[in-house]
């Protein structure tokens, strides 16, 4: 068997593994039996170069999903750095990352937080949140609050209500600059799958384990540390009410 | 600054337990100590003051926390009761059903002493003895566990290591120690003419000495494997190393809570350990010592909470 047969071999088989059940199927009654319906593993890929900090993305979150004032499920940080004429503002705009292993998942005592297994979506069911604020604490992103209405634990949702209808999220809907792509990691051929294929990406916090599904193309990772150890004047606006990054 | 998610009625929740499940650990424990708890005398007398004071705290701080959740803030008063429609690995869901079976061993075991003339070989012997057994462990997996709670976020430098749980295990078996011997010498009656504590306190004494010891151990512990890493648990133990909760921490918990008192404690100790002397002590002192104590277990348990949410990763 030659090398690159038996690559593809091997990643088929992994392919297969992936979808589950429909492995033996697929090679003995491949023409009869309907394709398994694949699980899907949503992400958004972030190209910075696009964003211009218009915060459309915060505002049409907002009203989407009737975040109540005070607490943000999106926001766009801006960073300045450097003194003229050696300076650089960019954006940063901020969501759950819909890890893929979620720490506020692993902390939560009611199973209210979960991973969605048919796209990876990570959700609160808020008829079975206590509001216990556990997983608050246990994200590394301080992407959770507590809704003021509810009581329970709220956070972005990728906009499931319309993802499920086969519509992208509210905020990659609105943005101007095309700065944000969602879509099926699964899908070899979906954008955000050629993106991630094609650009240098990072995740926030990588150091933190949870895997992290929003990708970020030429991302500043600066913070206010940096700036010390560089010698360079650094301004973070995170234009939310928590004015630090949490 | 970071907000702070959890606030007073966790401190206290956190102190209030542990207080409690140390005070029915200790208890349970000095029962079961003396002959298998088939034997009357000191023992005995001290695992009944324990055992009528462990459920109150739990119970109280149990009640704390309950204001602290979020649903029942926004008036869905019972929505709590989700905590025990399931059970999985996350530290709170265990935490909680070893708390709900805590505080029920805990009111058996104290009903077991509610009694006009408790002592060995009574009616409900059998069943204290059985309750002591479960309550040694109940005691020490909630005293446990309230530091679990806390360790197992990495997202949380100041509280992410193992050695916390270990730290609040300790000290809820000293306050809960103190808790006895502050209950005993108010309320007991084994106190002489000139308020000086006759010898039977100093099976509490010398054990909260060494409680404390192994605290001072911990705490040390704790501080120098954080102090030696790097990166964002380094900068979160400046928070007490030089940053805003330094003078708290030192002065209020190091000294006042666990210096002075073992100390003092030493002072009066020392001649019983060394010398056989007759152990003696001034009801003041005694009373002195188990309430700095009592404040050291809450400052600390204040410390950490709040040290741990006004720090976190660095970096983005
Ligand atoms: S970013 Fe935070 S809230 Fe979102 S999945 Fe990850 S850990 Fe959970
Ligand atoms: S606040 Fe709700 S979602 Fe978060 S850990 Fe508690 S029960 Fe789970
Ligand atoms: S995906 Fe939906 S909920 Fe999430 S940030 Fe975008 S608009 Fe908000």
């Amino acid at each position: 068997m030659s090398e690159s047969k038996q690559q593809v071999s091997r990643r088929d088989f992994i392919k297969k593994m992936a979808t589950g059940s429909a492995a033996v199927a697929t090679t003995t009654v491949s023409s009869v039996a309907l394709p398994a319906e694949k699980n899907k593993r949503y992400a958004m890929v972030i190209d910075t170069r696009r964003c211009v900090g218009c915060q459309a993305c915060s505002v049409a979150c907002k009203t989407e999903n009737d975040v109540p004032l005070g607490e943000t499920r999106n926001w766009v940080e801006y960073i300045e750095k450097g003194e003229f004429p050696n300076v650089r503002r960019s954006f940063l705009p901020r969501l759950c990352n819909h890890c893929e292993d979620p720490q506020c998942v692993s902390v939560c005592p009611t199973g209210a937080t979960y991973k969605r297994k048919e796209d990876g979506i990570v959700v609160v069911d808020s008829d079975v949140c206590i509001g216990c604020k556990y997983c608050i604490q246990a994200c590394p992103y301080g992407m959770r609050f507590i809704n003021p209405k509810t009581g329970t634990a709220d956070k972005c949702d990728f906009c499931l209500h319309r993802v499920e209808k086969g519509l992208v999220p509210s905020c990659v809907n609105t943005c101007q600059g095309r700065a944000r792509i969602f879509g099926d990691l699964n899908d070899p051929q979906s954008e955000v799958s050629q993106l991630v294929a094609t650009n240098a990406t990072t995740v926030l916090r990588p150091e933190m384990g949870t895997g992290p599904m929003v990708f970020y193309i030429d991302a500043d990772h600066t913070d206010e540390r940096d700036a010390e150890k560089q010698g360079i004047y650094v301004r973070i606006d995170t234009h939310r009410r928590q004015q630090k990054r949490v | 600054m970071h907000e702070l998610t959890w606030g007073l009625p966790v401190i206290l929740y956190l102190f209030l337990g542990g207080l409690g499940a140390g005070a029915g650990a200790v208890s349970a424990s000095v029962l079961l100590r003396s002959g298998g708890g088939d034997q009357a005398g000191l023992g005995f007398k001290i695992a009944r003051c324990g055992a009528l004071i462990a459920p109150i705290p739990v119970i109280l701080g149990t009640g704390l926390i309950v204001l602290e959740l979020g649903t029942f803030q926004a008036g869905n008063w019972f929505r709590f009761i989700n905590l025990f429609k399931v059970i999985n690995l996350s530290p709170m869901s265990i935490g909680s059903w070893v708390l709900g079976l805590f505080i029920m061993v805990s009111l058996v075991y104290a009903y077991t002493f509610l009694k006009a003339d408790p002592h060995p070989g009574d009616d409900r012997h059998q069943l204290r003895k059985l309750s002591a057994w479960a309550m040694v462990i109940l005691g020490v997996g909630v005293a446990l566990y309230t530091g679990i709670l806390l360790g197992a976020m990495p997202a949380r430098p100041f509280w992410n290591s193992p050695i916390l749980a270990m730290l609040f295990l300790v000290s809820a078996l000293s306050t809960g120690v103190a808790v006895i011997l502050l209950g005993r010498s108010v309320f007991g009656k084994h106190v002489d003419k000139e308020g000086k504590t006759t010898s039977d306190a100093y099976l509490l004494a010398s054990s909260d000495m060494l409680l404390i010891g192994f605290e001072i151990l911990v705490i040390f512990l704790f501080i120098m494997y954080s102090h030696l890493t790097i990166g964002s648990v380094k900068v979160a133990m400046g928070v007490i190393l030089g940053g805003e909760l330094t003078t708290l921490f030192w002065f209020g918990f190091v000294f006042l809570g666990l210096l002075l008192p073992i100390l003092i404690e030493l002072k009066y100790v020392i001649p019983t350990l060394l010398f056989q002397k007759q152990y003696e002590i001034p009801r003041s002192m005694e009373v002195l010592v188990s309430v700095l104590v009592l404040i050291g277990g809450f400052l600390l348990r204040y410390v950490v909470v709040i040290a741990g949410q006004i720090t976190g990763s660095i970096g983005i």
